[in-house]
């Protein structure tokens, strides 16, 4: 993939990136572009596999069948902020300013964060063995964000957004507020800060694990038999945990918050196999709550569920 | 028939070796690459920590430090077969590296947490750790090893610190994103790599202030000597250009193109050969520095950076 995607990186740069930076006075940063290119021809070519190996699948065996797919085009345009590298960004610069204090401020204090291969040195030798290791953590960590996300009223009236799509498919992973983003992406920043970060070389297999993810929320009528179901969240165990009644809801009904893998929520007593599936959305819906149909109004009416869920109200 | 099947199985068992590798640090996917340094071949490609950029030889040579800017590390390689031999983990941010001429001092800039570390050499024990403006990037020192002086990419700066007492001695303005910094043969002047401003800007250490530009290229970025104690060759990554400046008449002499946003350079013990890290294509150029020509090019990793072989031309 390298040898495809090298000359057009180089081509995208130094005709394009780069002289834009020289001209805004950017120079010191073009190290920091040239990667952003790469990550965002990384997110192009994921976005064309999504679409090459999801939607047909979709057609061939939906698990809903739908009149029209008007719905799915907002989460289209989620997916496209996120994987082409643009809320990303946002949340780099946001979050950079207080990382870079944090970090500086420690160290010249004495304090250096102890990472993984500080523990085990050994693992500088397999590099496959720590990026199971830092997955396994970072999914853990996303398994108990999830939870949080649905046990706090306030964090819930954000990530209710997600669970609003009634029609569920390979385009929802990305459809979140951005506020939900923003905070989970400090957690996981503050994370990388004590414990390090993954080894960078192995691109294709952090790519793979973000199409698990869309997987996970397509509408694909497939199951990965009873061991496979435990090992790795399918679009069933997932669908579970969106339906009304199953796993939306605030509080003690929901379940199965794992992103990759199943074992969190059967180490946790959150997980559920083999239940009907159910329509998916949030039961308030039925009544006629509207979460938005386009991008600001999602965004706007999160922030207004916050500012409800705040002062003490149901949000 | 015996013996010749132990002969056999003895030369299958050892390890390959080589008369001499080139280390090709790649900073973007945290390998090295290993080159033949006579055949041109990769032989080895292998992971070394998160974010290696630069490297150096011990001040004897007996060994090859790598720095690990993300993994906080230094990792000590044999520089002729380029195996890794230890790590000394625990060394904050390590971006550029140097020994003082005098060999009492390693100094380490942290690029990313605007800072520089001194450090004894002996040991690696911090002896002083410095904060600085914006993005301390490449590193020289004066002859007597009394100065060590830095550039601040983000903050257009050249800080001078004393090493004796590890206090700031000066920081004035040089210019638009300044990058490699080297002293003259002459230690009369610094020849500073501005990426902003297209060019060599050339300070008067002594008086701190800038006595002359010397246009190069854009993106004019960092430094290497050809050995002649006269000539010093710099890469100018934007332009994809590769100049020879005259360090005696502080004047450009010529310019050669090298695609591929040229970065790090190594130059043979002959001067007639130059190895180039290409950053933008994940390649190392040979050039023939007799005719400008390059005559190999070969695929390493992602974001290629650092490059080092021991037979290289002396550092004036």
């Amino acid at each position: 993939m390298n040898d495809l995607l090298t000359p057009l990186q180089a081509f995208l740069f130094e005709h394009g990136v780069e002289p834009l930076f020289q001209w805004l006075g950017l120079q010191a940063y073009v190290e920091n572009a040239y990667d952003a290119v790469y990550l965002v021809l990384l997110g192009l070519i994921e976005v064309i596999l999504l679409i090459a190996i999801f939607r047909p699948l979709e057609a061939w065996r939906p698990v809903e069948e739908w009149a029209s797919r008007r719905a799915v085009g907002l989460d289209v345009l989620y997916t496209l902020l996120h994987r082409l590298g643009f809320i990303p960004l946002v949340l780099f610069f946001l979050l950079w300013p207080i990382t870079y204090s944090l970090d500086r401020t420690l160290r010249l204090h004495g304090f250096m964060p102890l990472s993984l291969e500080d523990i085990w040195p050994e693992l500088y030798n397999h590099i496959w063995l720590s990026f199971i290791i830092y997955l396994l953590i970072i999914d853990f960590m996303g398994y108990w964000i999830h939870r949080f996300q649905h046990r706090l009223e306030w964090w819930w009236a954000l990530h209710g957004l997600h669970h609003s799509q009634r029609q569920m498919s390979y385009w929802t992973d990305d459809r979140n507020h951005l506020l939900d983003d923003l905070l989970t992406a400090a957690i996981f920043s503050v994370f990388a800060l004590v414990m390090g970060v993954p080894p960078s070389q192995l691109v294709i297999p952090m790519m793979l694990t973000r199409m698990v993810q869309s997987l996970a929320h397509s509408n694909i009528n497939i199951r990965f038999g009873s061991l496979g179901e435990r090992l790795l969240v399918s679009p069933y165990f997932h669908r579970l945990h969106h339906g009304i009644g199953i796993g939306s809801e605030s509080g003690e009904l929901s379940c199965n918050f794992a992103i990759l893998f199943p074992i969190w929520d059967i180490l946790f007593g959150t997980a559920k196999f083999n239940e009907p599936l159910q329509a998916t959305g949030i039961r308030d819906q039925l009544s006629g709550r509207s979460y938005g149909e386009g991008f600001w109004v999602q965004q706007w009416l999160g922030l207004k569920r916050l500012g409800r869920a705040l002062q003490g109200l149901k949000a | 028939m015996r013996k010749l099947f132990f002969i056999l199985l003895l030369s299958f068992c050892a390890p390959l070796t080589y008369a001499e590798v080139t280390v090709v640090l790649n900073s973007g996917d945290g390998t090295i690459s290993l080159v033949d340094r006579h055949t041109y071949q990769p032989i080895k490609h292998f992971y070394v920590g998160k974010e290696p950029h630069h490297l150096m030889s011990l001040p004897d040579n007996s060994a090859l430090i790598v720095a690990d800017a993300v993994s906080n590390d230094l990792v000590f390689l044999n520089p002729t077969t380029g195996e890794i031999e230890k790590r000394i983990a625990r060394i904050s941010d390590p971006y550029q590296i140097g020994f003082s001429p005098d060999k009492k001092w390693f100094v380490a800039n942290s690029l990313r947490l605007d800072r520089v570390d001194i450090y004894r050499a002996t040991d690696f024990s911090l002896v002083a750790r410095i904060p600085l403006s914006s993005m301390p990037s490449h590193l020289a020192f004066n002859q007597d090893s009394s100065m060590v002086f830095i550039t601040l990419q983000g903050s257009h700066q050249l800080a001078a610190i004393d090493l004796k007492t590890q206090k700031v001695a000066w920081i004035i303005p040089v210019g638009n994103t300044p990058a490699g910094i080297i002293m003259t043969p002459d230690n009369q002047h610094l020849l500073i790599g501005v990426m902003g401003d297209n060019g060599i800007n050339v300070v008067d250490w002594r008086q701190a202030r800038i006595i002359k530009h010397i246009a190069t290229g854009v993106g004019a970025h960092n430094f290497m000597p050809l050995g002649d104690q006269h000539h010093i060759l710099i890469s100018n990554r934007g332009a994809d250009t590769i100049s020879l400046i005259d360090t005696q008449t502080l004047s450009l002499t010529h310019t050669f193109p090298v695609p591929g946003g040229p970065d790090d350079m190594e130059v043979s013990e002959d001067s007639k050969e130059l190895w180039v890290t290409c950053r933008w294509l994940r390649e190392v150029r040979v050039i023939n520095l007799t005719n400008d020509q390059v005559t190999h090019v070969i695929p390493v990793g992602r974001s290629p950076h650092g490059l080092f072989f021991i037979s290289h031309a002396g550092r004036q």
